[in-house]
């Protein structure tokens, strides 16, 4: 028996020395940035890190201020953009990001990223205030219904995203969730491996189901304005333009407009094509350039 | 639990240590652990459907003691029929209620009678098939009296219930199993390093083989008018692999964990690709049921004893029933039919039993001969497995109208290379080890470090090349 169960540990070991080696190699999980919380209590990413997305069919650069990305060559006539997972983009190549895009479309401004996947609106405005630094002419925040009510503690608490409670007129900064974790498992790349290709809960057993997206509708209507509000009295907002997503509420976006933010609502009900993948709501780099195409439009026109 | 989960790798270690290392010195305590454990992975799916197993345990175990009582051959009769009542009548409800529902209003209408009976929404049972028949084998054993009945309630549960063939078989006898509960296991070095070779040769034709094919296979059919004949030949193809690396991976599994416990289950399945005819096919395919079949129904039949007439009717019947057994529609009939249809000439000249020793057996390749009999075999099989794999007659009758046109001899539009290639790894694999129980049973040949690099490449290949997880096929025959 004894004699089995060493057999059957050093053959364990030596399979997931080679299973390490060929999940590696063969990129079969993406590579994960880490992630710190700095001074402001702003979650960005550890810089100067690259790694390849899954199946190593292209790579993704944190830049050395910690945000996805290419710097841009200058910083004059500089355009934030802000955002989350859309725009830290991860899933497609550097010339499918909105900031080169948005540059091969109107020259005069330059432009840089600054997103990470969780940040909601109240957080985009804290991203905004730090890098005021950098002397911004503008900045674009690309943002979705869903990211109003994540930003408000009285809509539901999360613990892992900045909120504002409306109630103490505070920001709470949030917090990475089980860090020690995920740096093990972004690390041991089998592991996150296993971890991806068999999951634990049965609900993601099911087959993904195709995206179709749809037109939304305003939900906590109250909290939305106490947000609003907190944000035109904390915050500038006169220099904010801020990018709703497709079939975002029309409500909300009236709501944004009459407090006084300049508003770009993208459109794709137009297009044949769809902006998505199939099984997941970001966009391709069909839908990113159709953005693109969009907000340039809308920065010329105001130029 | 799938055998292919997380969830099965976290608990077979587990199961394994209890059993061995703190029940192993009570039989009884031994027998229970089996028993929960496997009501544990049954339950992992749908607990709600423990009480079938359990109800089912408890009916054939008390009617194998009332069996014993008594002699009269009435209430024996009358015992054997109640076991079969509630065993198939389980199964008929949940498995055919809605397709014999469905046949009589689709019969109706034809006639101009509509009818407006409503079908009911209900899920089958994983592996229900598997279960019923074993219990059944229990029950009509004990009444022939070629087994005693048992009096030990938790060792017939454990039986009932043991999970390595619990929901996809091998289909075991109780005259082979049973008795296995009653003996104390040792643990055995050999035999437990097979069993690890068999579950990793199980995994391999399962993840890598059987998941990569299904991808295709899927692809094809689902789109059967958009290729050329060619292309269909090939889906066909894929599918064949995909249900043989599917089913034969799962019984390599379920057989190879049974040995880490210290039992012996019947083999299912003995490279059936490699058969010279259809009989030979059959002998090797679903050994478990085919043979399951041949003693509870074909034989009491009258199996091959009498004329032609009787010849016809039991071959067909058997075939029929094997492919209703499979699932409630109307293509697995036709593929039971279609399997009778290319059996019946060898039985009726006599020349069913011609293969019986293993292809080119001694030798690396086989003669012309024998090539041309495998792919004659392999191509009629291909031929009925569209009707086992399409949605209805119809689809399959287009998609073979789609195989035998003008494109069948234009190129492919899907060639995956790499799953070809290790399509072509895996035939070779198992050529060479054709002799064996299953193909890498064999391998003390090489020394130590290649054997082990052996073993490594292979979890290399289901690392690198694992399809999406699919449930094993046979979870819903």
């Amino acid at each position: 028996m004894l004699k089995f169960i060493r057999n059957i540990v050093l053959f364990i070991i030596a399979a997931m020395i080679a299973g390490e080696v060929v999940v590696r190699i063969t990129h079969a999980v993406s590579d994960v940035p880490q992630r710190i919380i700095d001074g402001d209590g702003i979650q960005k990413y550890y810089p100067n890190q690259t790694g390849y997305s899954l199946n190593g069919e292209h790579t993704w650069l944190i830049n050395e201020l910690g945000w996805p990305g290419e710097l841009p060559k200058s910083y004059d006539n500089l355009v934030l953009i802000i955002g989350d997972s859309f725009v830290e983009n991860f899933m497609n190549p550097n010339e499918c990001h909105q900031a080169p895009l948005l540059e091969d479309r109107v020259n005069e401004y330059s432009f840089l990223e600054t997103a990470r996947s969780g940040v909601s609106f109240i957080e985009a405005f804290e991203i905004a205030k730090q890098m005021d630094t950098l002397n911004p002419v503008k900045s674009l925040l690309y943002i979705n219904d869903s990211d109003f009510y994540e930003s408000v503690k009285e809509i539901s608490e999360k613990q892992d995203i900045t909120q504002l409670d409306i109630s103490k007129s505070r920001v709470i900064h949030g917090k990475m969730k089980s860090p020690g974790i995920k740096k093990v498992l972004y690390n041991w790349k089998l592991m996150y491996y296993f971890y991806n290709r068999f999951p634990l809960n049965f609900e993601s057993k099911k087959p993904p189901k195709k995206y179709v997206p749809k037109e939304r509708t305003l939900k906590h209507a109250n909290e939305v304005d106490g947000l609003l509000n907190y944000i035109k009295t904390k915050y500038r907002i006169t220099d904010k333009i801020l990018v709703f997503h497709p079939y975002s509420s029309k409500k909300l976006i009236t709501k944004c407009e009459e407090v006084g933010f300049k508003v770009i609502s993208l459109d794709s009900s137009n297009d044949s094509n769809s902006w998505t993948f199939d099984f997941d709501h970001h966009w391709t780099c069909y839908g990113h350039e159709q953005v693109a195409n969009q907000v340039a439009r809308s920065l010329k026109s105001s130029h | 639990m799938l055998f292919n989960s997380i969830e099965f790798f976290v608990f077979l270690p587990i199961v394994f240590v209890l059993y061995w290392f703190v029940t192993a010195k009570y039989l009884k305590a031994q027998n229970l652990l089996i028993a929960i454990a496997s009501y544990v992975f049954y339950g992992w799916w749908d607990w709600r459907f423990l009480s079938l197993i359990a109800f089912s345990s408890i009916i054939d175990y008390t009617i194998g003691l009332l069996l014993q009582r008594t002699e009269v051959k009435s209430k024996r009769k009358a015992l054997l029929w109640i076991s079969i009542c509630v065993n198939l009548g389980f199964l008929g409800f949940f498995k055919y209620y809605n397709f014999f529902i469905q046949s009589l209003v689709d019969s109706f209408t034809l006639l101009g009678q509509p009818l407006s009976i409503n079908s009911l929404n209900i899920i089958l049972p994983v592996g229900i098939s598997f279960y019923t028949f074993q219990t059944l084998s229990y029950t009509i054993d004990v009444y022939n009296k070629k087994l005693e009945p048992t009096k030990d309630f938790i060792a017939f549960s454990a039986f009932v219930s043991f999970f390595p063939q619990l929901v996809a078989g091998p289909i075991e006898r109780a005259t082979n199993l049973l008795p296995q509960f009653y003996s104390k296991r040792v643990f055995k070095y050999d035999l437990a390093i097979n069993g690890m070779r068999q579950v990793l040769w199980g995994l391999f034709k399962k993840v890598v083989i059987a998941d990569n094919c299904a991808k295709y296979a899927n692809i094809i059919f689902n789109n059967y008018e958009d290729y050329s004949g060619s292309t269909l030949v090939l889906g066909a193809f894929f599918f064949a692999f995909q249900i043989y690396g599917d089913f034969s991976g799962y019984s390599d599994i379920a057989i190879g964990v049974s040995r880490l416990f210290g039992f012996d289950l019947k083999r299912n399945f003995a490279f059936p690709y490699f058969s010279r005819d259809i009989a030979e096919f059959w002998r090797r395919w679903h050994i478990s049921l085919s043979t399951w079949f041949r003693d509870y129904l074909y034989i009491p039949l009258g199996g091959s004893r009498g004329g032609i007439k009787m010849k016809l009717r039991n071959t067909f019947i058997i075939f029929i029933v094997s492919g209703f057994w499979h699932g409630a529609n109307w293509t697995f009939i036709v593929w039971g039919a279609l399997n009778a249809i290319y059996f019946l000439p060898l039985l009726l000249t006599n020349k069913n039993r011609v293969n019986t020793n293993i292809v080119a057996e001694g030798k690396y390749l086989p003669s012309f001969k024998e090539i041309r009999q495998m792919a004659i075999t392999f191509f009629i099989t291909l031929i009925a497995w569209v009707f086992f794999r399409a949605d209805s007659v119809t689809h399959a009758f287009l998609y073979l109208k789609g195989i035998f046109s003008s494109s069948l001899f234009s190129y492919f539009e899907i060639f995956p290379v790499t799953i070809l290639s290790l399509l072509l790894f895996f035939i070779i694999i198992e050529w060479l080890g054709r002799n064996s129980e299953f193909a890498i049973e064999n391998v003390d040949f090489m020394n130590k470090p290649i054997r082990w690099g052996f073993y490594v490449g292979l979890i290399v290949l289901m690392f690198a090349y694992t399809g999406e997880q699919q449930e094993f096929i046979y979870f819903q025959f």
